[in-house]
């Protein structure tokens, strides 16, 4: 043991306040540590002094008072001391009812995670299991002869940058329920400003200001 | 006896309580330092310790329980006290009887008061419960109501404070001891 943990244990051992082991530990260091001897017997000096000086010194009550005071005592009545509803509760009791309130919870957290429908998959999940992988731009003809125009509000040239103006009815085919193409619209209430996007299958996007 | 007061025969308090009544007014003057708050501290322990007797656990001390009752009613009224100073310029009027007896009283008090001032409430209450009264660190624990390890700090501190001022201020109490 070095010198600074030994000295933060001193006080402890001036008292006798330490555990055999370590008072053992403590008092070979100081056999061979003047340093920290001097320190220990400065301790154990102050403690018994202060000690006999309190001894010199005690207060006793005037007889008068003492009887005056027993007088005075009596004069109340006995009994137990008024509980606090709250301490009333032993301590058993309220980590008891603290373990089942957790138990309940942990129970209720499990039955909703069983209970409840499976979270609906990712778009991205569900692209990469469509059979018909985008490859390729539509094009108006082309979308006409599959005869759901209603789902493309317009076509895309992708080769050429620009928009076709054509814009084709919106709504669901009644035979084909896929979707190649999504549009959004977004309209500045500020300014007035139109801004349209469209997607492709590829999540390719074109837009087009007015 | 304890049965006998509660059972109503009331004289039997003070028997029960007087072979404590000059630790609990010394101690409570150590703590304050002033004669009379020292009565009224004690008195009020006594009252409570008579009003509560049936609360009192037989397995327990009772020495111990009515060192409980003084410290709670010293932190409670102690909250008053907020000029230690005056507190302590009252303590030393305090007479005895015999004028040599006065004055050693006072030297000695001046002493053990100088070296109670370093302290912190909580150490002072530690160190007067341990080392001056005697408690153990565990029945110390009980009295304050904290844990023994808080004991331990608190004493530890306490004790290291004592030896410095000792040695700064009182170096001829070091030597008598030697």
């Amino acid at each position: 043991m070095n010198c600074s943990r030994v000295r933060k244990t001193l006080p402890l051992l001036a008292g006798t306040d330490l555990a055999a082991g370590k008072a053992r530990r403590i008092e070979k260091h100081l056999e061979g540590c003047p340093g920290c001897r001097k320190e220990a017997e400065e301790l154990r000096a102050a403690l018994a002094g202060v000690r006999a000086i309190a001894d010199r010194e005690t207060l006793d009550w005037p007889e008068g008072e003492w009887k005056g005071l027993m007088a005075r005592v009596r004069s109340g009545k006995p009994g137990p001391r008024p509980v606090p509803v709250f301490s009333a509760i032993p301590r058993k009791a309220w980590a008891t009812g603290f373990i089942i309130v957790l138990a309940l919870g942990i129970a209720a957290l499990i039955l909703r995670i069983i209970l409840s429908p499976p979270a609906p998959s990712l778009l991205s999940e569900t692209i990469a299991a469509t059979a018909i992988q985008p490859s390729r731009d539509l094009m108006k003809d082309e979308v006409l002869s599959r005869g759901y125009p209603q789902d493309v509000p317009f076509r895309i040239r992708r080769e050429q940058g620009a928009l076709d103006r054509t814009v084709l009815a919106a709504g669901h085919s009644p035979e084909k329920t896929r979707q190649d193409l999504m549009s959004m619209t977004l309209i500045s209430q500020e300014t007035g400003l139109r801004v349209h996007w469209t997607f492709n299958r590829n999540f390719e996007w074109e837009e087009k200001k007015q | 006896m304890v049965e006998l007061v509660l059972g109503g025969r009331t004289e039997a308090f003070e028997p029960l309580v007087t072979p404590y009544r000059k630790l609990l007014l010394t101690l409570a003057y150590r703590l304050c330092r002033n004669i009379e708050e020292a009565k009224e501290i004690s008195q009020e322990t006594l009252m409570r310790a008579f009003r509560y007797l049936g609360s009192f656990d037989r397995k327990r001390s009772f020495k111990n329980w009515l060192l409980q009752i003084e410290m709670n009613v010293w932190r409670s009224l102690g909250e008053r006290a907020a000029d230690e100073g005056a507190l302590r310029e009252l303590a030393t009027r305090n007479t005895l009887e015999d004028p040599q007896e006065q004055l050693a009283g006072k030297e000695a008090r001046e002493m053990l008061f100088s070296c109670l001032d370093g302290l912190s409430p909580r150490e002072r209450e530690v160190f007067l419960l341990r080392d001056i009264e005697g408690r153990s660190v565990k029945e110390t624990a009980g009295v304050l109501r904290t844990s023994a390890i808080s004991v331990r700090v608190h004493l530890s501190r306490a004790r290291d404070k004592i030896r410095k001022l000792i040695k700064e201020r009182f170096p001829e109490l070091l030597e008598g001891q030697r």
